[in-house]
């Protein structure tokens, strides 16, 4: 953990968490000489000697003195690292994941990076503040009081000594049980949270077809299950806690007897057996204590391994001078081979040409590849075998920015920041004026959605663009893209739900795009294929068919079916031809 | 929920409550608490009475201690004595650690009894809140309350009361324990509290007003990473990443600089603070006192020890009263928020329900609003006869998914009334409603469970000849017998579907419920391209011979319905035959012309 910890802190600040350690022992070591200190003072004041408990007491004081400072360092100092810590962490985070290849920021990554970086970072921040101080002390304080025993006897040291490995098995022991239990009841919280979650998702089609009122089985099993299983957890860690408890009690009585004993024989002062048996009635406690701190600096590794792990990924090599562009526009796959996991390639041997300013089409059922085409030549990650070339250099050899100069990409989970329509589009080039941005926006048809919002183009759109419809998102994404003006478009046209005005815009943004760039296009729309210049039929991971439509439809291949399916579909006609059936309800 | 987000008129935030002072917030989180506590309360008294009990326990070791002393300074020792009060004290500890441990389990036990009490309690609540709801409310909220703010009570149900008392318990008997020895070693032994307390009363000065701010500033950073994080993929793509970098970069800076402000003053204090309850410095004070009293004869040596063995634990339990303090608050904001879920209106049931006669539905000068200023929905009347198709077809934002989901009852009307069969639908107990209106939307809602279960959802009692008619009735029998365990496959774990497929079931379920009437959004039909036509004709095999409300995306489907209305600013503007309207050249006929040159 602390290997961790010091990577993400980054190793120009191992010194001040270091430094933090020292002085957190130093405290701890101090403390307990102090207290060790207590033990002479009582045995002159029992004793009746004044003089020599002053005396004592003055040295008392300097310890005191000396663990104050000591506490006031490392507190100070704890702080600092816990500063230095969350802002090392929020920059280290963000400069390596700003390097990281685009193919790694799936939803599911975005959303665990947010938490981490959010509340993972308090939590480890945290640790510093309020944990690790406390469990240091925990520990070494009664160490130090227990070595401290043997300069006034020996055999009760001894008794302390041979204790405590006790004491550590005993907690350990406990500990593992709290784990094992808390790992049972995770598994059952996160099932009833998931099903309280599909609840309220699914409460449309759960009320509609009556369980809304009547309850919802599986819901039930879960939060009954979390019960049970929240029960047998408890009764898995209560033995564990049982035996921390009695073995810091059972140490202590171990002491007692032997230290009454002992005093009983007149081997030893008694006055100094009481005092010290007085100490560790205190310190006691505090072990015990030790094994819930330990519980919670557990929660804080898990983050710290979290972050471990986002900062272990690597970014994909990137050459210092990217190669010249040779062939601007041009899009090249040669003997792709590519997958997502190795064993399984999700594209196999693709060989592909799209010439500069011509659109071509990917077509082909859902799974069959089309999407990963496009990301390769945006080099979300890097091909298996064979090469992908965009402007005739191979995407290996240019930089991120030479590569992102050439290719404007719109699919379809567009992100829209959390600002004005206009600066929006923006995004797609910063140094653009005002009438250029509108331009785009107009041949996107986001003009018509800005007439019809309060604040024009001033409207601001909500964090990832929640205000907008699917449809309306495209466009603007579609206007980025304008813009921008690349010389290569990645199109992945949306499936979702389109008004005729929202496919219309499309379709009229499409000719734009098409009269500047060269045009790859997931294409959904009959209209879209039609109007490319070369469509690409794509099943399971390889190029099956590639021509124009007259050519595809002539060949009767898998294009022809496919076309003929489309066009069934758009003849659709919703009638109530075998009407009337007349229904009686009681 | 995709129905009313996808409405231009999405609903506007309700108008923002007023802003609670927090005295009086701090009033409502303990109402909140007590509230929820209810149901254990019996348990936490006797956890309680039984950790009062282990506290009083825990004296006996330093009392024992101090007996132990006296016996053994002075001679004669008495061995008998010194056993007996040897296995007092080992006694007291093992009492103590018995009735700390029952009290801890009893609230435990009490603690996993209550979450799930709560969670059904959440659970029946949501089954009964308007449909609507639903779609104004993430269900990330639901998790947040359901799973989070349940668990944030377990610290305050299974451990703050426990050890609370212990730590109120032990330091007062032990002092008052101090007092009756000698009054003067009794303030000797609370002499640095003074210290602790006015530093903690100084640097609490405003807490309040900082946290606020603290809490803005986090959830600036917050915003600010989620920013950052979810739209890297657009700032990378256009060459703006180290632009989206830098804002990133100075938000947490800025935190980072606020926060540090802010705590270090107090860190500052708190460390100096602190001391006054640490260890040595008690020990020192103690120590000093003892000596000075004893010299003077005020006390004896041995109560001098034992003030010192009891001062020495109360600092102990003044750290843990501050912790507990903490974690109380954290508990009463989230028992605020699961209350203020539990307390959402819920959809007004009537008490004496009525029968609807047929399935006629009938809107009579419908009006609906979302935020109750401005209406979505203007005046609306509409009669669907029985087995007749009605496509509502306008602009976004024209108000059509609005009036289509009045219909089930999504939402109550403003004024008017949507009547099924002659009964106003608030005056139809919910299953009946359910038993004649059903809809297939866009937004599909499989369940994990098993295909045939999802599919007989409407129909618990459906044989397995019914389920397999109606998955072949919606073109899916196919694809779930091609599933590696047909229709036993678990939804989202063996049976993966596509939008198209997992639309599909959601049809086999509706013509399994079959219902009279039916709510339809058209653009379901196009949700995966590739498996369009499938669903189509599911979709016609729906629709046959029912009542049926149909809400139109594209014109070209719905020329053959019997009646389409068009609306346009929550108003109709035109209801006919498509022939009809395209002949009276209003506003479908320039719809529909729009439509042919979009297609084309």
């Amino acid at each position: 953990m602390i290997q961790d910890l010091l990577r993400i802190m980054g190793q120009e600040h191992r010194r001040s968490l270091i430094g933090y350690f020292v002085w957190c022992v130093a405290y701890a070591v101090l403390q307990g000489v102090a207290m060790v200190m207590i033990v002479p003072v009582l045995q002159d004041l029992l004793a009746g000697d004044i003089g020599g408990a002053l005396a004592w007491l003055s040295v008392l004081v300097c310890a005191a003195l000396f663990a104050c400072i000591a506490h006031y360092v490392q507190a100070m100092r704890g702080f600092e690292v816990a500063l230095t810590v969350l802002s090392s962490m929020h920059h280290q985070m963000g400069d390596h994941v700003v390097g990281l290849p685009l193919g790694w920021f799936s939803s599911e990554k975005i959303g665990r990076l947010s938490q981490t970086l959010t509340s993972g970072t308090m939590m480890i921040g945290g640790l510093f503040a309020h944990l690790l101080t406390p469990l240091v002390t925990g520990i070494v304080t009664p160490a130090t009081i227990a070595v401290a025993m043997f300069f006034f006897d020996w055999r009760l040291a001894a008794a302390v000594i041979i204790c405590s490995p006790v004491l550590y098995l005993a907690f350990r022991w406990s500990a593992s049980l709290v784990g094992r239990g808390d790992e049972l009841t995770d598994a059952a919280a996160v099932e009833a949270g998931n099903r309280v979650v599909e609840f309220a998702r699914c409460q449309l089609a759960l009320r509609a077809f009556g369980r809304g009122v009547e309850g919802y089985q599986p819901l039930e099993d879960a939060i009954e299950g979390q019960r049970i299983v929240g029960r047998r957890s408890l009764w898995m860690a209560v033995p564990g806690l049982i035996a921390g408890g009695f073995a810091a009690q059972l140490a202590f009585t171990v002491l007692i007897a032997v230290g009454v004993l002992l005093a009983l024989g007149g081997s030893v002062d008694t006055v100094q057996v009481i005092a010290l048996l007085a100490l560790s009635a205190r310190f006691t406690g505090p072990l015990s204590e030790v094994a819930e701190f330990a519980g919670a600096l557990r929660m804080g590794r898990n983050d710290v391994r979290r972050m471990a792990r986002i900062l272990a990924e690597q970014p994909l090599p990137e050459p210092a001078e990217a190669v010249v562009v040779s062939a601007r526009g041009e899009i090249e796959l040669d003997g792709v081979t590519f997958g997502y996991e190795p064993g399984r390639p999700v594209l196999r041997d693709v060989s592909l040409r799209v010439p500069p300013r011509t659109m071509t089409a990917l077509v082909g059922a859902s799974g069959s590849g089309k999407t990963t085409v496009t990301r390769l030549i945006a080099r979300f990650w890097d091909v298996d075998s064979g090469t992908v070339r965009v402007g005739g250099a191979d995407v290996r050899d240019l930089t991120t920015d030479a590569l992102m100069a050439q290719v404007a990409m719109v699919f379809q989970d567009v992100y829209l920041f959390d600002d004005t329509l206009e600066a929006n589009i923006r995004v797609g080039r910063a140094d653009a004026t005002d009438a250029e941005v509108r331009k785009a926006g107009r041949l996107a048809g986001v003009q018509e959605i800005v007439e019809r919002l309060p604040a024009g183009w001033a409207t601001r759109v909500g964090e990832g663009g929640t205000s907008l419809s699917g449809g309306e998102r495209q466009r603007v994404s579609v206007a980025r893209a304008i813009l921008k003006d690349a010389p290569i478009v990645l199109l992945d046209e949306a499936t979702a739900a389109l008004d005729p005005e929202n496919e219309r815009f499309v379709q009229d943004a499409l000719r734009t795009l098409q009269s500047r760039s060269t045009l790859l296009v997931i294409a959904h729309k009959l209209p879209t294929v039609v109007a490319a210049d070369q469509i690409v039929v794509l099943d399971d991971g390889g190029i099956v068919e590639h021509g124009t439509h007259g050519e595809l439809l002539a060949a009767d291949g898998r294009y022809a079916e496919f076309w003929r399916e489309r066009s069934r579909a758009r003849g659709w006609r919703l009638a109530a031809e075998n009407r009337p059936r007349e229904r009686t309800e009681s | 929920m995709t129905t009313a987000v996808t409405e231009r008129t999405a609903p506007a935030p309700l108008p923002a409550a007023p802003v609670d002072t927090p005295r009086q917030r701090a009033r409502k989180e303990a109402a909140a608490l007590a509230e929820l506590r209810r149901p254990v309360r019996g348990a936490t008294m006797l956890a309680v009475v039984a950790a009062a009990l282990g506290a009083v326990a825990g004296l006996v070791p330093f009392i024992g201690l101090a007996q132990l002393a006296t016996q053994l300074l002075a001679p004669p020792v008495d061995g008998g004595a010194v056993l007996l009060t040897v296995w007092l004290i080992v006694a007291g500890l093992g009492l103590r650690g018995l009735l700390l441990g029952t009290a801890l389990a009893i609230t435990h036990f009490a603690d996993v009894r209550l979450q799930a009490i709560l969670r059904r309690r959440i659970t029946a609540h949501l089954g009964k809140l308007p449909l609507g709801w639903f779609s104004e409310n993430s269900s990330g909220r639901v998790r947040k309350v359901a799973q989070n703010d349940i668990t944030e009570l377990h610290h305050l149900v299974a451990h703050h009361s426990v050890e609370m008392t212990a730590a109120i318990v032990l330091p007062v008997g032990g002092l008052l324990y101090v007092f009756s020895l000698d009054w003067r070693l009794g303030l000797l032994a609370i002499g640095t509290l003074p210290f602790y307390a006015a530093a903690y009363a100084w640097m609490m000065r405003g807490y309040q007003e900082k946290m606020d701010q603290m809490n803005t500033g986090y959830a600036r950073i917050s915003a600010a990473i989620v920013e950052f994080v979810s739209g890297i993929a657009v700032v990378k793509a256009y060459g703006r990443a180290r632009r989206s970098h830098a804002a990133y970069r100075s938000a947490a800076d800025d935190f980072g600089s606020f926060y540090s402000d802010w705590v270090r003053p107090m860190l500052t204090i708190e460390a100096i603070a602190s001391m006054a309850l640490s260890a040595p410095i008690v020990a020192v004070l103690s120590l000093g006192g003892s000596i000075w009293f004893v010299a003077q004869g005020w006390v004896t040596p041995i109560e001098a020890m034992t003030e010192v063995l009891i001062a020495m634990v109360i600092p102990t339990t003044v750290l843990a009263m501050s912790f507990g303090a903490q974690a109380r608050r954290t508990a009463a904001s989230a028992a605020l928020r699961i209350v203020e879920l539990l307390e959402t209106p819920e959809l007004p049931v009537a008490a004496q329900p009525k029968l609807p006669e047929g399935n006629r539905v009938e809107l009579d000068g419908v009006r609906f609003s979302y935020d109750g200023t401005t209406d979505v929905l203007h005046d609306i009347s509409l009669v669907l006869e029985p087995g007749t198709i009605t496509a509502l077809v306008g602009p976004s934002g024209s108000g059509k998914s609005t009036l289509a989901t009045l219909v089930p009852r999504f939402h109550d009307v403003t004024a008017g009334a949507v009547r099924i069969g002659g009964v106003d639908v608030r005056q139809i107990a919910p299953d009946e409603l359910y038993r004649r209106v059903g809809f297939v939307l866009q937004d599909v809602q499989l369940l994990r469970g098993t295909v045939a279960d999802n599919i007989r959802l409407g129909r618990p009692d459906a044989t397995d000849d019914e389920i397999l008619a109606a998955a072949r009735a919606a073109q899916i029998h196919d694809r779930i017998t091609k599933l590696p365990g047909g229709y036993t496959a678990v939804i989202g774990e063996e049976a993966l579907f596509s939008g198209g497929e997992a639309q599909r079931v959601s049809i086999a379920r509706a013509l399994l419920a079959d219902t009279p009437v039916l709510v339809l959004d058209e653009a379901t039909a196009f949700a995966d391209p590739e498996s369009e036509a499938a669903i189509q004709d599911a979709l016609s095999t729906l629709a046959a011979g029912r009542t049926v409300l149909v809400i139109a995306h594209r014109l070209t489907t719905i020329t053959g319905v019997d009646r389409i209305v068009v609306l346009d600013g929550g108003e109709i503007v035109e209801q006919g035959t498509h022939e009809q309207l395209s002949a009276a050249d209003g506003r479908y006929a320039r719809m529909w012309a729009v439509h042919e040159g979009g297609a084309r």
